[in-house]
């Protein structure tokens, strides 16, 4: 109090004295203050709807000039414009104001965002730097990389940054994780919103909203296909909705459909894959893995707590060592564990082993399996022995799309062991020929599909129930 | 075993002059000790052994040939008893019983003019046409086929080759005696002068080993084109100078594996050398901090690492992760290249028992955590074995050879009745 107290007299002489040299300063207080009584003087609020109404004003020009134009010279994306004008409207600056003709065609992705064009070059070079010490012939692979949040698009949702964030230092790794999270952060997201006045949320959302956040999460790290898949799945349930249902309706919907995605796709799938899984697993067995892949802890846990008799062989990757982890859960179950903290002794214990389960992180159109660097080697050594090898992948995780043949074609860079002397993959391909079968959560009789049927489950998934 | 040289291990050059100082007894003994303590490992242990054998022959009392010969037997036994993971041991003691064999029938047929041939040399003849004679115990690798053998039969060679090889075996069945009867007759010849004769032969062993390296890299250019991506994996002495050899003549491109963390101390140095001297010819290099090298074998054209020992079935005893390598390179049909003097070709055949050789685990589990000390029944693998059928070519400082010319190099550098030289009771 008593500080504020001479802080106040101290502050009054002062603004008498600056008034007469800076008019810009004074004319502020003035205007607050005589407000209701001069017309002449305008409030803030009123100074900017009519810059706003001006702007409205030259937009509409230029759009008339570019519809004339248009007609003589065809332009790409014509439903940007279309889409951009409401938004201007909501979120225009005064720099925007000037925007003539070219501007405006050169697009939806400037115009709706000013601060990303101004510190886009930044992040350019820092990632260059990091970047440099990656070999010519490997430079094509992406890597994870942490952004400042001060540096994010301002209209990323807090919840999708905090997301974007773990994913970047990979507290959030595997698929199914960073598409739970995804999907969490989203229902906020979608929570939050509010169809600005004029706008439908089915034309509103996805380029406005939606898209930021996927662009902030993909600079984060590059998506998983099981995201990509969600994502994709998700913008057609809004493109779903008529242009004028309510938008409590469509939210309602969209909440909906995530929660019910997370129920199918997550947590059932997850329970049947590891259901039919242990049903592979006799007594006996000395059962191979690589790393700690949740549907395989699973799959272990419930074999055991079916009453199997088996043990455990884990291969660890020495730089991850989530095979220490798998292997304290195991022995807290009560599954015996042998442990070899790297590839070393593969031949010896692939030989011990009488079958292997690996964890996918997803699946090719071609039947190649994507996953964590080092399981196609131990898919390999099996399949050269003999030995029944057996990955686990929850449909989401399967690219209809996407073919690869080799791990270079879709990987990452591990940011954590990128050094200016040496790299790493995070993931490697290993080809159908190496895979006896996949399970997945469809195909309940067996449980088992081979990895070259793919192309037949994912016509299965085209099913109404998800659409 | 990774070649993680620590600071207290002896250098080669202070071990044989710490040998060469006791007497022969006391450096025995030394040798043997830091052989158990793997302080003396890999690719050492050659030169080691051809040093203590040319010990043995000039300073051990003999009277004639089979005195000799027994002595290196059994000096030979204890060795290869101290370090059965090091078969390149055995090699070397069965190169200097033949040169012996060889030397004292070469006194013999100067002396008597009969001009026969010595009994070694016509059971080597019968080795290379024939199966060997019936009479012969338990190790008899060279009759075996050279094919990667079931489970179960490998649990039985294990049970017959390398933990019997200590055991008494019943002297009248012993081959060997009979076999160098013959030799006996040689007894009366100067022994004088065998002496110098068999240390020069040990010379020339030992210069084969230190050469061989050379050698081998003597071939570096025919086998590396100009732009290939290289994997060296865990480079040992012998690809380092095999690579940097060929770094003077090609333009290409190195990826370096290590099994550990590039980061630990130990291979970051050793790393750093090679990599430095590569830089100099203009030869890049990319380590890859990988544990599995599927991921980066499209992009790879040949693989090349060096063989601690190379069976007779063609087989190879690796550090571990090379077969890793190996695999993954025949899963995309890229030539994997084993380098390795032919010294390392060992008449034996493979065991399990010492391709599963384990090692320290502490590496990879902290034990300030009790728990996961409790829970972890760690396995770390350090050799490790490549089935015949992974390796493309044998790169000796012979020249390149294949599979299926390696009975032919054997029975051109051994002596079959010294191939179970180990079994001969000595004086242990």
């Amino acid at each position: 109090m008593a500080t504020e107290g001479s802080s106040a007299p101290a502050a009054t002489p002062a603004a008498p004295s600056a008034a007469p040299t800076t008019p810009a300063n004074t004319a502020n207080p003035p205007a607050t203050a005589t407000a209701p009584a001069g017309t002449p003087q305008l409030t803030p609020a009123q100074l900017k709807a009519k810059a706003k109404a001006e702007k409205q004003a030259r937009r509409a020009q230029a759009k008339e000039v570019k519809a004339a134009a248009a007609a003589a010279a065809p332009q790409p994306a014509p439903p940007g414009p279309d889409a951009k004008g409401g938004k201007g409207k909501g979120k225009q600056d005064a720099a925007q104001a000037g925007g003539t003709q070219p501007r405006t065609g050169t697009g939806p992705n400037l115009a709706h965002r000013p601060s990303m064009s101004g510190r886009r070059p930044s992040i350019l070079v820092v990632e260059k730097d990091m970047r440099s010490s990656i070999p010519e012939c490997f430079s094509h692979i992406p890597m994870a990389k942490r952004i400042p949040i001060s540096q994010a698009n301002k209209d990323v949702h807090p919840a999708v940054l905090v997301v974007g964030q773990q994913m970047a230092t990979f507290a959030i790794k595997d698929s199914i994780s960073r598409l739970g999270a995804t999907l969490l952060a989203f229902r906020k997201v979608i929570e939050a919103y509010e169809t600005p006045k004029g706008n439908s949320l089915s034309r509103h959302f996805v380029p406005h909203v939606l898209n930021p956040q996927i662009e902030y999460l993909t600079e984060c790290r590059p998506m998983c296909f099981s995201m990509g898949n969600a994502i994709r799945l998700l913008k057609a349930k809004v493109n779903s909705f008529d242009i004028d249902t309510p938008e409590d309706e469509a939210k309602e919907g969209l909440l909906e459909m995530i929660d019910l995605f997370m129920n199918e796709r997550i947590t059932l799938a997850e329970f049947v894959i590891s259901k039919n899984a242990a049903k592979q697993i006799y007594d006996g067995d000395i059962v191979l893995t690589y790393g700690r892949h949740r549907l395989v802890e699973k799959t272990f846990l419930k074999a055991k707590e079916n009453g199997v008799d088996f043990a455990v062989s884990i291969i660890d990757d020495p730089y991850d060592r989530g095979g220490q982890e798998l292997s304290k859960s195991l022995k807290e179950a009560g599954i015996p564990v042998y442990y070899s903290p790297n590839l070393g002794g593969l031949r010896h214990n692939v030989r011990r082993a009488t079958n292997i389960l690996l964890g996918a992180e997803a699946v090719f159109a071609n039947g190649s399996v994507h996953a964590a660097a080092g399981t196609a080697d131990v898919a390999v050594a099996a399949t050269n022995t003999g030995k029944k090898v057996t990955a686990l992948c929850e449909t989401i995780n399967f690219d209809r799309e996407r073919v690869s043949v080799d791990a270079l074609t879709y990987n990452e860079i591990d940011p954590e062991q990128h050094s200016s002397d040496g790299f790493r993959l995070l993931f490697d391909t290993t080809r159908d020929q190496y895979i006896a079968g996949v399970i997945t959560e469809f195909e309940s009789g067996t449980g088992n599909s081979p990895a070259q049927a793919i192309l037949a489950l994912l016509r299965k998934q085209e099913d109404p129930t998800i659409n | 075993m990774a070649p993680t040289h620590t600071s207290h291990a002896p250098s080669m050059e202070k071990l044989v002059k710490s040998l060469k100082g006791q007497p022969l007894e006391a450096s025995i003994d030394a040798f043997i000790y830091l052989l158990k303590r793997r302080q003396v490992k890999g690719d050492d242990c050659a030169g080691a052994t051809a040093h203590i054998l040319r010990q043995v022959v000039a300073k051990s009392k003999w009277h004639d040939v089979e005195q000799l010969l027994f002595k290196v037997q059994s000096v030979g036994s204890r060795l290869v008893g101290a370090a059965p993971h090091e078969p390149v041991i055995g090699n070397i003691v069965r190169r200097v019983l033949g040169l012996i064999r060889d030397e004292a029938s070469e006194e013999r047929n100067a002396e008597d003019e009969f001009g026969s041939e010595s009994a070694s040399d016509i059971q080597t003849l019968a080795q290379v046409t024939g199966p060997p004679p019936a009479a012969r115990p338990a190790p008899t690798p060279l009759a075996r086929p050279p094919t990667l053998a079931t489970a179960a039969s490998f649990h039985a060679s294990k049970s017959k080759s390398m933990f019997n090889l200590l055991s008494v075996v019943d002297a009248a069945s012993a081959p060997l005696t009979a076999a160098s009867t013959p030799l006996s007759q040689a007894a009366h010849t100067s022994i004088n002068s065998l002496r110098p004769e068999v240390l020069d032969g040990i010379e020339e062993i030992l210069d084969e080993i230190n050469q061989a390296d050379d050698q081998i890299a003597g071939f570096a250019d025919i086998q590396i084109h100009p732009g290939d991506y290289v994997l060296a994996y865990l480079p040992s002495r012998t690809v380092e100078r095999f690579l940097i050899k060929a770094a003077s003549r090609r333009k290409f491109t190195v990826l370096f594996v290590s099994l550990e963390d590039s980061r630990s101390a130990a291979g970051e140095g050793a790393h750093a050398a090679l990599r430095k001297k590569l830089d100099a010819h203009g030869v890049n290099t990319i380590s890859l901090a990988s544990n599995g090298l599927m991921a980066y074998m499209s992009r790879i054209n040949k693989v090349v690492f060096s063989a601690k020992v190379v069976y007779q079935n063609g087989g190879l005893l690796v550090d571990s992760g090379a077969s890793v390598a190996a695999q993954a390179a025949k899963a995309h049909s890229k030539p994997v290249i084993a380098l390795g003097g032919v010294y390392k070709f060992c008449p034996e055949d493979p065991s399990d028992e010492i391709a599963g050789e384990t090692g320290d685990s502490s590496t990879y589990v902290s034990y300030a955590d009790g728990l996961k000390v409790d829970a972890l029944e760690v396995e770390n693998t350090v050799a490790d074995y490549v089935p015949p059928e992974l390796v493309d070519v044998y790169l000796t400082n012979l020249g390149p050879q294949t599979r299926h010319h390696l009975a032919a190099i054997l029975a051109d550098h051994y002596k079959a009745e010294d191939v179970g030289f180990s079994l001969i009771p000595g004086e242990v």
